[in-house]
């Protein structure tokens, strides 16, 4: 039963910065209609964030996540006026120019920081127990932040002005535009949000993990799959999606073999595309 | 003639478009001034052809600076006397990343284009990379992981590093040290360097009457997040958690998660490469009494005689001056350590080319490795004789730094153990005639 409890407990953490991160992809290509394959490395730049300001400079651990969500989201600024408004009507040249900048990022980490993984003493020691799994202070953090993020963006998106300037470009672009909506504006408030949420993620589970340049190729690939279950462009596809893959791959992991899991968490990517080849809320719900 | 004329006759552009054609006809037909300058013909280049970047660079890049060390003393000194004359060392780094495609570009690279006479690789997946262009040139090639090895690759030698075989002495002192612990849980990433070394684990284990409490498990190598695999390993409450060949990325995680999750039995590891930092995310009482395979070379053990690196302690100074303490790691001193064999084997030559200095290294069939004499050994296991084994360190870490502990005879242990490594190499698919 404490097995049961902790792998549980183990997931919710997965599922937590998973969703953050699918989200945030999912918020750019649903506005945007761009696959930014830079997402892992946005994550990687709020990581990094984080062991600069906090383990280096000795800022508080919050204040330094706070300054990782806000650089990240400055970062999808400057990708957005500088890349994907250009390219905006080549989707594929957006994609190719989102690899140009995943590797310019990669290699100013490698300058600013070297090669090796960045070391990022934890915040917190503590730790909670509950019905005998473990649950640290540090994964805490990450569990709340991501409830918090998450129901802040979804109010944001159903009752605020931008949001549902953001929600009627996700749907129908030039209509939204015949209506008077800039699209871009919409497109700088999709980046920034989506970018600062890869960020956020980085910088709260940096701690949790080995910071290297290159971490965000391993990122990229598993929101990929949690986009593609969920259906590309939608918000709570992508939350249901991380939730589940978070769950399955941690279970399976725990009880088979962390390659099987991989295994699994693909096969489940190709069930739900032959069953639904929209993902699980693709064909219902956009943005 | 007039000046005119001249100018006339041979305008600048004719000058510059005929000097040009000349030196090109100059540099095909191998005459005029020398190729190399007069420097140049008193330096023989080196290859290193490792990880410098991505998940598996701290077993590169550290090696890297630990020859820069080693060349700029060597250097100082003269160079290494080969046939009455001296020539200074320079090493041409090529970053192959762990992927197999760079590793191949690279040989090539570093034999053609810089002319280098030996070429040290960390191995591993890279190995099949480099292994064609090393047949096809018989250029001399070292890798740190023996498993490498095979009958094909005759210009390969593991003269230092004999991964993962030495890690039978960490559980064999474990065993004679503390007799209490029966038990044992192991994880490993799923690639070349993690099965190797799993099937010797087992085979130690085995031997040293520890029972498995799960079957090893493997986590795919892009893991972030090893909560699960911890959670995984400690459900069967062992005595030791054994991390394997976990590369650096891993170790740290998995220490934390262990920490974390409230383990508080034995832990053994090949390696706790910048263990300072795992104790900074655990404490020094969780990392207390810690295994490992590699030492801290201002360990006052290796001032013994019959240590063969040179200057371990100095080597050990002039290493965290140059790039800080926390920077060492379990490769840093083993590249400078092949090199010493190398310019031993060229010197007694006469001769730098691969071939020679190949003969003349396993010439008796022992060499001076690091940690004492050792054997040309491995005909069993690699199927030719081209490791180097002896002596091994067992490591502790005690008091938050790491400390030698013994010494252990690794073909001893083979000499009574054989079987069992067979067995398990085997069962994983990992002897080297099941190598595809």
């Amino acid at each position: 039963m404490d097995l049961l409890w902790q792998t549980a407990v183990n997931a919710s953490y997965a599922a937590s910065y998973m969703a953050l991160i699918a989200v945030g992809l999912v918020m750019i290509f649903g506005v945007m209609g761009v696959i930014n394959f830079a997402h892992g490395e946005l994550y990687m730049v709020g990581a990094y964030c984080v062991v600069f300001l906090y383990a280096q400079e000795s800022f508080p651990f919050l204040l330094a996540v706070a300054a990782g969500l806000v650089f990240v989201g400055m970062v999808g600024l400057v990708m957005e006026r500088t890349m994907f408004r250009p390219l905006r009507d080549n989707p594929l040249a957006g994609l190719i120019a989102s690899i140009g900048f995943l590797l310019i990022l990669q290699t100013l980490a490698v300058f600013g920081f070297g090669r090796r993984m960045g070391h990022v003493p934890p915040s917190t020691q503590g730790k909670l127990e509950i019905l005998g799994a473990v649950l640290t202070y540090q994964r805490l953090f990450v569990i709340v932040a991501a409830v918090l993020l998450l129901a802040a963006l979804w109010t944001f998106l159903r009752r605020s002005k931008f949001g549902r300037a953001l929600r009627a470009c996700a749907q129908d672009a030039e209509a939204a535009s015949l209506q008077g909506i800039s699209m871009n504006q919409t497109a700088r408030i999709a980046m920034f949000i989506g970018a600062a949420l890869a960020g956020v993620a980085g910088a709260l589970t940096a701690p949790l993990v080995s910071p290297t340049p290159y971490i965000g190729h391993s990122i990229i690939v598993t929101a990929f799959i949690i986009i593609i279950v969920g259906g590309v462009g939608s918000l709570e596809g992508a939350v249901i999606a991380a939730v589940l893959y978070a769950f399955v791959h941690t279970f399976v992991t725990t009880f088979f073999d962390g390659v099987i899991a991989n295994i699994v968490g693909l096969a489940l990517m190709l069930a739900v595309l032959v069953v639904r080849p929209t993902g699980l809320f693709g064909a219902k719900e956009r943005a | 003639m007039s000046r005119k004329s001249l100018h006339r006759k041979i305008s600048r552009r004719k000058f510059l478009g005929t000097s040009a054609a000349a030196g090109a006809a100059l540099a095909a037909t191998g005459t005029g001034l020398p190729r190399v300058s007069f420097a140049d013909s008193h330096t023989i280049k080196i290859g290193f052809l490792a990880p410098l970047t991505g998940p598996v660079a701290a077993w590169g890049k550290p090696g890297l600076d630990g020859c820069l060390i080693w060349a700029d003393w060597v250097n100082a000194k003269g160079g290494v006397s080969i046939g009455g004359q001296s020539y200074n060392i320079e090493f041409v780094g090529y970053d192959n990343e762990y992927d197999v495609a760079k590793a191949r570009t690279g040989a090539t690279k570093l034999i053609k284009e810089d002319g280098v006479k030996f070429i040290m690789m960390l191995g591993g997946d890279t190995w099949a990379g480099a292994q064609p262009v090393a047949e096809r040139e018989g250029m001399l090639f070292s890798t740190l992981l023996p498993s490498d090895l095979s009958p094909d690759s005759t210009t390969l030698v593991a003269p230092c590093e004999v991964h993962p075989i030495y890690n039978v002495t960490g559980v064999e002192w474990l065993a004679e040290n503390k007799p209490e612990l029966k038990t044992a849980a192991m994880c490993a990433q799923d690639d070349a360097l993690g099965k190797p070394s799993v099937a010797t684990y087992l085979a130690a284990f085995e031997a040293a009457g520890i029972e498995m409490v799960d079957a090893p498990l493997f986590f795919d190598p892009a893991t972030t997040d090893f909560a699960p695999v911890m959670t995984r390993l400690m459900a069967g409450n062992p005595d030791i958690l054994c991390l394997d060949t976990c590369y650096a990325d891993y170790v740290h995680p998995l220490c934390e998660q262990a920490f974390q999750q409230g383990y508080q039995g034995q832990i053994i590891s090949c390696t706790a490469d910048f263990y300072q930092n795992i104790i900074e995310k655990t404490s020094e009482e969780f990392m207390e009494g810690f295994i490992f395979q590699f030492p801290d070379f201002d360990d006052p053990a290796l001032n013994s005689e019959e240590i063969n690196f040179v200057n371990p302690n100095e080597f050990y100074a002039e290493y965290a001056n140059r790039y800080g303490a926390s920077a060492w790691g379990a490769v840093s001193w083993e590249y400078a350590s092949i090199m010493d064999l190398w310019a031993d084997a060229a010197t007694r030559a006469g001769s730098a080319e691969p071939a020679a200095v190949l003969e003349a290294m396993k010439a008796d069939g022992t060499g001076k490795h690091a940690f004492g004499t050792a054997d040309w050994w491995g005909t069993e296991l690699f199927g030719i004789d081209n490791a180097l084994v002896g002596n091994w360190p067992v490591v502790a870490i005690e008091g938050g730094k790491a400390r030698i502990k013994a010494f252990k005879s690794i073909p001893a242990w083979w000499d009574q153990h054989k079987d069992l490594m067979i067995k398990h190499m085997t069962d994983l698919g990992q002897m080297w005639d099941q190598q595809g």
